[in-house]
């Protein structure tokens, strides 16, 4: 019997995505160190009347649309979200050279995503053969060619899962992760956790969405989540700052291929970066509200530092969770000044989310990856809109320009709603 | 002054919608209970027990919080100060709306507290200056013949149609017009 278990090193060999920014990792990055903002009044539906009008949409001429004959099959089952995703992942495996792997049930698929609202067409087709009283005209429901079956299927986050294993070719675990904000983080702490225990040797980790639809806004509008004050759409995302107001919902997909240090030797493939924590944690406390005093976040934040033997001396970057709602913004900060104490100051804090918005199940995999591209450039991306302080929020974020500046070791935050919290420990590879 | 909904049945009522959506005992609670700091409601509990006064009343409840309508009404800075804490104007008016002798209500309070003022009476108070703005006669049949159904809904007795009311949040705009062009706060 082993008496001592030592867990593999897990690296990055591939990176992918697609934001309201851009159509890959580097168009997005580009933008982001300019300080540019994805959002904009939302045309993919009508908005007008609502008291929030504004996203973060993913120009539909960046998606290339499953051309392919294999891709194509799957195409009439998919999700947007999972369309977002398979270009992510499109990028990144490549970059991994993926294909020339032999033994493809030793690569898996850890997923973040939440599959797709019912389109308000659905919903009219079925209230057609509805009674009202529980009970159904099903010979009329029948007639009219039954309710679609690939709706149903798009609304399934295993199935989208399941797609891009097929697409892919992964034959190794296969995992959905729903949690929110933090199913992205979640999905690659949870590859990381596999790779580590030698349950596979690579893994296409990441998130993705697409709720800029009518029902998955106006869920979000009448719990009160989205900026209902702005001077104009890209001012609206403004994290930190005293004026934030909410929320704005982004669609977008990010994809990690994580892979075992040795592993990645043996192939000769680039080494981006390295997986070096993870941290999870539930706040218990309520369905919409954080914990007052961000214990869930302080929970994630120590155990990704412990994760990765690290003290808060070692990490010289965080990437915020950052929504620009009033409540994560001010306990995000008590939780960081708490864990890292008189160092929390001298950290530089920013948030992507204020120029991309939050893609919710994706922000964990978009914000993992640009914090790497950062690491590998020196480069610390600006919290943009940032321009009236807050006494709750009293950290260095990092205000409206990007910093030069030569940093290893960094931490990304995801704290989804309803408590739920994933944090990353990422550094640059070292050998 | 409609008096067709008593003060009596509107209490219980929203006791109701408290105790439903909170799955407590409408006993556990008096009309000075804080919703949030007694109990235990969080703020999205807020959207079910509005939804719940709602459906029973017919009425539709304020969105905004008051702070809300003073920041849009009499400009930026107005209610909230840049350190996150109400204005000396907010704390008048809050005093004017929710009574004088209120402790909770204090210079320097943050606004985050202005949500656990909210009480069984505050919200009462709310469903009952909704109906209050219910019109002398019926718009419908033009009757004035207003009459209760189960205590909480108001129906035309010549008619049958329900009333409808100003919403809750143009009632706060009106208040809230009003007592400037009395004191001239802002």
């Amino acid at each position: 019997m082993p008496t001592e278990f030592s867990k593999r090193r897990v690296v990055v060999t591939g990176r992918g995505m697609i934001t309201s920014l851009g159509k890959d990792t580097e168009e997005t990055f580009a933008k982001a160190c300019r300080g540019a903002s994805g959002i904009d009044f939302i045309s993919s539906f009508e908005t007008r009347g609502l008291p929030c009008r504004i996203g973060g949409e993913v120009k539909n001429i960046w998606l290339d649309e499953m051309q392919d004959t294999k891709a194509q099959r799957f195409y009439k089952f998919s999700s947007r979200g999972l369309r977002l995703m398979r270009k992510a992942t499109l990028e990144a495996a490549e970059q991994a050279c993926l294909d020339e792997i032999k033994d493809r049930g030793r690569i898996g698929v850890a997923l973040g995503n939440h599959g797709e609202n019912p389109s308000v067409e659905d919903i009219m087709f079925l209230h057609r053969f509805y009674h009202g009283d529980g009970t159904w005209n099903m010979n009329g429901l029948l007639k009219a060619g039954g309710y679609s079956a690939l709706n149903f299927l798009k609304r399934k986050p295993d199935v989208g899962t399941s797609i891009l294993s097929i697409l892919f070719d992964c034959k190794g675990p296969n995992l959905s992760i729903v949690s929110a904000c933090s199913a992205g983080a979640q999905a690659i702490g949870e590859a990381y956790r596999i790779i580590q225990e030698g349950k596979s040797d690579v893994m296409i980790a990441g998130g993705c969405e697409s709720t800029l639809n009518f029902l998955g806004f106006v869920g979000f509008v009448l719990i009160k989540a989205m900026p209902e004050k702005y001077t104009t759409p890209q001012k609206a995302s403004r994290p930190f700052d005293r004026k934030r107001n909410g929320f704005v919902m982004s669609e977008g997909a990010g994809t990690l291929i994580l892979e075992d240090m040795e592993h990645a030797r043996s192939r000769g493939v680039p080494i981006l970066g390295e997986l070096l924590g993870y941290g999870t944690s539930a706040d218990a406390y309520r369905i919409t509200d954080v914990h007052p005093k961000g214990l869930g976040a302080t929970l994630a934040m120590r155990g990704a530092l412990a994760d990765a033997s690290l003290i808060p001396e070692d990490i010289d970057y965080i990437n915020a969770h950052g929504t620009s709602t009033i409540q994560n913004d001010a306990t995000e900060t008590l939780a960081i000044k708490e864990v890292f104490g008189t160092r929390a100051r001298k950290i530089p804090v920013s948030s992507n989310k204020s120029m991309l918005g939050h893609t919710i199940a994706a922000a964990g995999a978009i914000e993992c990856i640009l914090t790497l591209v950062g690491i590998e450039r020196s480069t610390i991306l600006p919290t943009i809109n940032y321009e009236f302080p807050d006494p709750k929020c009293d950290l260095d974020y990092v205000p409206n320009e990007a910093r030069i500046k030569e940093h290893r070791r960094a931490i990304s935050n995801s704290f989804g709603f309803g408590g739920q919290n994933a944090c990353l420990c990422i550094g640059g590879f070292d050998g | 002054m409609q008096k067709i909904i008593s003060e009596a049945a509107a209490l219980e009522e929203v006791k109701k919608a408290i105790a439903e959506t909170l799955t407590i005992d409408k006993e556990s609670m008096g009309p000075e209970s804080s919703v949030i700091k007694d109990l235990g409601a969080e703020s999205l509990d807020f959207l079910d027990i509005n939804y719940r006064l709602e459906q029973a009343f017919g009425v539709r409840m304020a969105r905004h919080f008051i702070l809300e309508h003073i920041e849009e009404m009499f400009g930026e800075g107005s209610a909230i100060d840049e350190n996150g804490q109400l204005t000396d104007k907010a704390i008048t008016l809050l005093k004017i709306r929710m009574g004088e002798s209120l402790p909770e209500i204090h210079p320097g309070m943050d606004m985050d507290e202005v949500p656990t003022l909210i009480t069984v009476q505050s919200l009462t108070r709310g469903v009952l200056d909704i109906l209050d703005s219910l019109p002398e006669k019926c718009p419908a049949c033009g009757n004035s013949a207003w009459k209760s159904e189960n205590n909480v809904r108001i129906k035309c007795g010549s008619c049958g149609e329900y009333a409808t009311f100003t919403n809750g949040d143009d009632l706060v705009k009106a208040w809230l017009t009003k007592i400037q062009e009395e004191k001239k706060i802002f």
